[in-house]
């Protein structure tokens, strides 16, 4: 439906029928995020031994996440005598926007999706990059020593994990043979890339881990050293955008996994009768799962170990992993 | 020229891109002109797309508003240095200025206006990242090549800049 709507005529009937997609996209991210997050909290629950929100909405507290919006939407907006106010009241816009740009690319079953640009691949990671100076520009417009050392954290860290990021994937795009995101889920058709391509993922699942800016490398907000990191001065619905911000990327990220490495929408043999959306629901779900369970499962890793980390430890990894995709192609024809 | 949705979009993408860069030159604060230049990248980039230049406009993003807007805030915040511009004097100078300006502006605009491009179609907006890939390593990958090396060259020195003044500082 929607190849028909790009290649028809523009037209004013034509925007309002994006509009209303994308506006119905907002709504079903931002139901996701609600209930992402409870169910986050519930599954660190369980594995700390605790309950999790119980209170409001029934047993299960289904409507705790929705009580915690309407608190921030009806605090206080404060901003800081000192603060640089454009700046600040610009930088949650410039971390939020990317967040959902990078939606419109991400393939999430073959008749669900909404722009199928050639170099999809490459408009994730280059988008997602703009959210970066979003968060340099709160840490610097607060004007605190805190917010400042988070944004350069946070700077610092998602430039040096977007390389192995991209690199680990170059394995992909060598074997596909294309950056559209559509050929690579139709690539993996047979056998899926986590299998074609081990290293790289594990090498791309801890960069993304890094990128998402979560506990083990959730340095940029270290509670036990920088209050909140960035958004220490935000409050209300301005720090609420950085919270939404980040599991709009946590729910992009999952959805890239899932593409890239797990099939995106195909099924595994002999069970193709089930539709391509609960497959695609399925690997998601496991992927979201699994980022809570790395959450509640590490301790935060220093500073000076991050760095060395990510160029010393992951890059030289992709690099190999590229090296070795090539040799294999080129040498042995295997893919 | 009618109006298509084309048009819209150049139109809003120009004004972005040059509303950032008038901004870039009238702001006094260093972060506030770095901002503005991200918005002028991603005009640009946009611009790029409407051009069917995907590969291009993204690696834009990726290179000019991510990467290395990045490095520049980081290197004016790290270096503390004076926050405000003092804002430009007037007086004759200004004058001559704008006349200067103004007279190119009319120059270029003889110029271009009846400028007649001689279309001929062609496949280059077609998988253009395969094209972009098999021209640069048929027809120039030695140019590819000895860019890469002088990367390496500023790469290597920024390093040694950098060790250089971390010595001096342990000394005093």
């Amino acid at each position: 439906m929607i190849k028909d709507l790009l290649h028809s005529a523009p037209s004013l009937l034509n925007f309002g029928i994006f509009f209303g997609l994308a506006v119905l996209l907002l709504f079903v991210v931002l139901g996701f995020v609600t209930y992402g997050i409870l169910s986050e909290r519930k599954i660190m629950g369980f594995m700390q031994m605790r309950v999790g929100p119980n209170q409001i909405g029934g047993k299960w507290g289904l409507l705790q996440t929705v009580a915690d919006v309407l608190k921030l939407l009806i605090k206080e907006d404060t901003i800081p005598k000192k603060a640089d106010k454009p700046l600040y009241i610009l930088a949650p816009v410039i971390a939020f926007a990317p967040a959902f740009m990078v939606l419109a690319t991400l393939p999430f079953t073959d008749a669900f999706q909404f722009a199928d640009i050639g170099v999809g691949l490459l408009y994730y990671m280059a988008i997602s990059g703009i959210s970066t100076i979003g968060i340099v520009t709160a840490g610097w417009a607060s004007n605190n020593k805190y917010s400042l050392i988070g944004g350069m954290r946070a700077a610092a860290q998602m430039i040096s994990y977007e390389i192995p990021l991209v690199m680990s994937l170059v394995g992909i795009v060598l074997i596909t043979g294309s950056l559209n995101l559509n050929d690579i889920v139709a690539a993996q058709e047979k056998v899926w890339f986590i299998f074609l391509q081990p290293v790289a993922f594990i090498v791309f699942f801890i960069a993304s881990v890094a990128e998402l800016n979560r506990v083990p490398f959730d340095l940029p907000e270290a509670e036990s050293e920088l209050v909140a990191g960035y958004h220490v001065e935000y409050s209300g619905f301005r720090w609420a955008f950085f919270m939404l911000s980040e599991y709009v990327y946590m729910f992009a990220m999952a959805t890239l996994t899932t593409v890239l490495f797990l099939g995106g929408w195909n099924s595994i043999p002999f069970l193709d009768f089930i539709p391509a959306a609960i497959w695609f629901g399925l690997k998601f779900s496991a992927v979201f799962y699994i980022l809570v369970w790395i959450r509640v499962t590490f301790p935060r890793i220093r500073a000076d170990q991050l760095m060395e980390f990510g160029w010393k430890v992951l890059l030289p990894v992709a690099l190999a992993n590229i090296f070795l995709t090539a040799l294999i192609k080129e040498l042995l024809n295997l893919f | 020229m009618s109006l298509s949705g084309e048009l819209i979009a150049f139109i809003g993408l120009a004004l972005v891109a040059i509303v950032g860069g008038v901004l870039l030159i009238t702001l006094t604060k260093v972060v506030h002109m770095v901002i503005a230049l991200v918005f002028t990248f991603l005009g640009i980039a946009g611009i790029y797309m409407l051009l069917s230049a995907e590969f291009v406009a993204i690696v834009q993003i990726l290179i000019y508003s991510g990467a290395i807007t990045i490095v520049m805030l980081f290197g004016i915040m790290l270096t503390k240095h004076q926050e405000n511009d003092a804002p430009a004097k007037g007086g004759w100078g200004s004058f001559s200025l704008l006349a200067a300006i103004a007279g190119f502006a009319v120059a270029v605009y003889l110029g271009i206006y009846n400028l007649d491009i001689p279309v001929q179609p062609t496949a280059l907006h077609e998988e253009n990242t395969k094209q972009i890939g098999i021209e640069l390593f048929s027809k120039y990958v030695i140019p590819f090549e000895v860019m890469s090396v002088l990367l390496l060259v500023a790469l290597v020195g920024a390093i040694v800049l950098a060790k250089k003044d971390d010595e001096e500082g342990d000394r005093s």
